[in-house]
């Protein structure tokens, strides 16, 4: 690991590593001791990354990140959140057993480092069950999923690609005021706002603490935009097709003289 | 604290016919906020507005809901109101329950109540919230553009020139003058109308301000009042134009119902304007004239009264008996309106001089037919109580002006609105003439509806008048609804930056804390950032989130809880 | 009584469609009562936001009228709309409620009868799918 670390020529190395028998995010810099470094548990680097940013202003930054991390930076570089230019991507391929726990579709990095590419996973079994349903049955699924939820803004917290400091859902404008559990508007408002950025990491899920099954209602959504706009998220090219006119470009220069 | 005054129009029967005004003033009393409420017969008139601006001052309001009409026409003067009352006058939330309410619903009384007071629940917890703004200035383009080289037109161009304002004339045919190019003599006061409109078309020819543009049509209308940018083409080039104002002057043109009355099958059946061409060249070709007025108004389907027609007959039947005083007109009528003092001078030389006029139906329209080289025409005479047979040569049809099909074209291209007629709608009929509700465009002469040539120069120069007060001015007001960013709460994510059609947002860095910045001058108020945004970072003016999920929060509230 | 009368939310935008709304007044043309307007600059200021709030508090409907594409008083704004309102209402479907409550249109300052037509064809659809299953749901 230190090699890749020579290797690619970083200044720091965000990696995980071994703290008292769990694992736990740790930026090393040049010489440090790195302790046991471990690949095995998924965490959010693009997360832990964004949190790094804000004090390590200076240097290059390698990351070993999954396929999920690379796009949800991609992501973050699209919108000047981070800079591509001071980052380096150590691959990391997931395991099979991970794949299947994310029923991803998309779980092998551009450049792989560690690990094996496993086979993505095929048709996501719980999403079509889902829409299997009738709309009285679905809704009387999520009503009971989303009565569960107590508000812990877990999902957000440790979403790689929510970057609002001050989240519109701990406002009451839109959802109620004094509302544990926050109901229905909650939820998909948080929904569409990841619409154009979702990575279908997992992490929402993996977080939550009542187990609302959030990955499942995330992948429907980016079906959605795949189907409307053929649009799939963590493509460091197109930008969102929300944000843009119907031509699918950002305006242009000259449509702008008024 | 937040004390609200509401104030329920009557618009004499207008509302209250289907709207139960006094219950919908006894419910916002309950609203939350509200301190006053009361009742105007008419809130627009002067009696109404001091109503307001007294209790503005007695109850000490500082939010003023006004439910009337449409925001659309009426809020300058209810804001004007607020203001002389001394409060800003973005306290102010206007209420629609006239054409959004008691003209739609106007068969179901209770219904219309019910929502009239869901609507008022809406507009009072929107006010609340409402908070005072400031308004910015924007530059105005001191150039006009006037569509349409007719009467109208040559006459809104005259004007405007004749005040210094340079001035683009666009025709869509090969020259000025419009209908009245085929119109010798204008009535009811035998005006010569080529020396009427050469009085206009030399002060444009020798304007150095003027520029005429021939065959030419508008392509493109971009911007704003004062910054209007419009792209005229003919068929070699496209030209981009910048003007303050926009001037509508399209008019009409004469309906042809082919088939109809004989016409396009007899040869001796014409229209008015055909009359119009043969009189101007002083050749009569028929000794025994029957003119058959209303053919093709006042029908369904065309209800509209043409209101030149008969007057148009009127002084054709003299100008047949001068060329010739042996000839013979008959005018078959459904009514004879020849309204104000000439006019009806006009009517009664006609009589005098041996004009014959018949009355007839809706129901028993005269029929034209052909026997032998001449022509019949039967007539059920209302006033004989019995049928008529007319022996004619020649039979003129005094057909209604109607809008000419490439109206619904500029209708598009400026988005201003049109009748069921096909004829364009201006902001308000009394208060506002020749006003779009489009802010610096203009609208005037029979594009509007069918006027003589006298009411076309009239509005033509009302017109220009209208159009040169922003450009005299030199600068507009910006209403404050732009948007504007709570940098504390902004991550500079850009999708405001990418939302907004008008570039008017860009990322910046001040003291190390990056954030979106909107351009005041360059925003215009769409709101589309605001969507864009996912933590309420970017607002607009006048429309924030917190301003509408009250409005939806009071909808819920009415239904819920009952609007009793 | 108890036949069911939706309670719906509408959006207009200040160029067109309230426009549009104005004029089928001025023409007397009649509708069911059922529509409560909310004037907002364009179509494209409709936060998606507004859509869930009212339909999460049992709102039956909801109604984004804008101007015809390329009518768009700012030019382009609502090209957004045009893409945000079709993914909101898909959303509601995926969580089980008909995607059909929200209707997007487009009826111009010239279109007083479309605007009557839109309103008449949603309140007739909103009452064939009945009330908003929402308006029973306790959190």
């Amino acid at each position: 690991m230190r090699l890749a670390f020579e290797e690619k020529g970083a200044d720091y190395l965000l990696a995980t590593r071994d703290e008292h028998g769990n694992v736990a995010p740790v930026l090393l810099k040049k010489g440090d001791e790195p302790g046991t470094l471990r690949v095995d548990v998924p965490y959010q680097m693009a997360m832990i990354l964004t949190k790094v940013n804000k004090f390590v202003k200076e240097g290059k930054i390698a990351v070993v990140a999954r396929r999920c991390d690379e796009r949800a930076i991609a992501e973050l570089v699209k919108r000047d959140l981070l800079d591509q230019s001071r980052l380096n991507l150590i691959g990391l391929a997931c395991s099979a057993e991970q794949v299947k726990e994310c029923r991803c579709t998309d779980p092998c990095p551009s450049v792989v480092d560690f690990g094996e590419c496993a086979e993505p996973s095929g048709d996501d079994a719980s999403v079509a069950r889902l829409l299997d349903m009738s709309l009285s049955d679905r809704l009387g699924f999520w009503i009971a999923q989303f009565r569960k939820c107590n508000k812990c803004f877990g999902c957000t917290l440790n979403c790689p690609v929510c970057f609002c400091d001050e989240c519109l859902l701990e406002d009451k404008t839109f959802t109620p005021e004094k509302g544990i559990p926050p109901g229905l508007a909650f939820h998909l408002i948080r929904a569409i706002h990841l619409a154009d950025k979702c990575v279908e990491c997992g992490e929402c899920e993996r977080s939550c603490p009542v187990d609302i099954p959030l990955l499942s209602l995330r992948k429907m959504v980016s079906q959605d935009m795949k189907e409307l706009f053929d649009y799939v998220s963590g493509d460091s090219e197109r930008r969102s097709p929300l944000l843009t006119t119907l031509e699918g470009d950002p305006m242009e220069d000259d449509a702008n003289v008024c | 604290m937040i004390r609200i005054g509401v104030f329920i129009c009557h618009c004499g029967h207008n509302i209250a016919s289907a709207v139960d005004v006094e219950k919908v003033v006894e419910f916002a009393k309950t609203l939350p906020g509200v301190v006053h409420a009361g009742h105007n017969l008419y809130s627009c008139s002067q009696e109404g507005l001091s109503s307001i601006k007294k209790s503005i001052e007695e109850n000490e309001l500082n939010r003023v809901v006004v439910a009337a009409c449409t925001p659309r026409t009426h809020e300058p003067l209810f804001r004007r109101a607020c203001e002389q009352a001394g409060i800003n006058k973005y306290l102010f939330e206007f209420v629609n329950i006239r054409e959004h309410c008691s003209w739609i619903h106007s068969k179901e009384p209770e219904a219309a109540t019910e929502k009239a007071k869901k609507l008022v629940a809406m507009g009072v917890a929107k006010a609340a919230l409402l908070e005072p703004q400031e308004e910015g200035e924007s530059k105005v383009i001191p150039r006009a553009v006037v569509i349409g080289a007719g009467i109208s037109g040559l006459a809104a161009t005259a004007s405007l020139l004749g005040q210094g304002i340079e001035t683009h004339l666009i025709e869509k045919s090969d020259r000025m003058g419009g209908l009245l190019k085929d119109v010798a003599i204008i009535g009811p006061e035998g005006t010569d109308s080529k020396s009427l409109i050469e009085a206009f078309m030399s002060d444009i020819r020798t304007s150095p301000k003027a520029h005429v543009h021939l065959n030419s049509r508008i392509k493109e209308l971009k911007g704003f009042i004062g910054n209007f940018e419009v792209t005229i083409g003919n068929e070699a080039e496209d030209l981009k134009v910048e003007a303050g104002a926009i001037i509508v002057a399209t008019g009409a043109c004469e309906l042809r119902p082919e088939g109809e009355y004989g016409l396009c099958e007899h040869p001796q059946v014409i229209t008015q304007l055909e009359l119009e061409k043969m009189l101007s060249k002083s050749e009569l070709t028929a000794k025994n004239f029957v003119i058959i007025n209303c053919a093709g108004s006042r029908q369904p389907g065309r209800e509209y009264c043409s209101r030149i027609c008969c007057n148009a007959s009127l002084k054709n039947s003299l100008r047949i008996l001068d060329l010739d005083p042996d000839a013979s007109v008959t005018i078959l009528h459904r009514d004879v309106m020849s309204c104000g003092t000439a006019a009806e001078a006009l009517y009664m030389n006609a009589s005098d001089k041996g004009v014959r006029f018949v009355r007839y139906s809706l129901e028993q329209p005269p029929q034209v037919r052909a026997e032998g080289d001449g022509l019949f025409v039967e007539v059920f005479d209302e006033t004989l109580d019995e049928k008529i047979d007319l022996d004619a040569d020649m039979v003129v049809l005094a057909t209604p002006l109607v809008s000419p099909d490439d109206s619904v074209e500029t209708s598009k291209l400026l988005k201003v609105p049109r009748d069921k007629y096909g004829f364009f709608l201006e902001a308000h009929v009394k208060l506002r003439p020749v006003e779009f509700a489009t802010d610096g465009v203009f609208v005037c002469g029979s594009a509007r509806w069918p006027v003589s040539a006298r009411e076309c120069i009239w509005q033509g120069q009302a017109a220009a008048a209208k159009a040169s007060i922003p450009i005299s001015e030199g600068k507009v007001r910006i209403e404050a609804i732009t948007a504007e960013v709570n940098p504390d709460k902004c991550v500079a994510c850009g999708n405001c930056v990418l939302a907004c059609p008008y570039d008017a947002i860009e990322i910046t860095d001040r003291d190390g804390i990056r954030a979106a910045e909107v351009n005041e001058a360059q925003c215009k108020g769409c709101g589309t950032c605001v969507a864009a945004c996912h933590n309420d970072a970017i607002q607009q003016k006048g429309f924030s989130s917190r301003q509408l999920g009250a409005m939806i929060d009071a909808l819920v509230r009415a239904t819920t809880e009952g609007t009793q | 009584m108890n036949e069911f009368n939706p309670n719906i939310l509408a959006f207009c935008c200040n160029w067109c469609s309230y426009a549009g709304a104005d004029l089928a007044g001025v023409n007397r043309l009649q509708m069911p009562p059922n529509v409560n307007v909310v004037r907002v600059m364009c179509s494209a200021s409709v936060k998606p936001e507004y859509i869930f709030k009212a339909v999460s508090q049992g709102i039956d409907g909801v109604l984004v009228l804008g101007c015809h594409i390329g009518d768009c008083h700012y030019l382009t704004g609502n090209h957004r709309t045009a893409k945000r309102i079709p993914l909101a209402a898909r959303l509601l479907g995926k969580v089980g409620i008909d995607p059909r409550r929200v209707r997007l249109d487009w009826v111009s300052a010239a279109e007083g009868e479309k605007f009557q037509q839109v309103v008449t064809e949603f309140v007739e659809d909103v009452k064939k799918l009945g009330p908003n299953p929402m308006k029973e749901v306790r959190f």
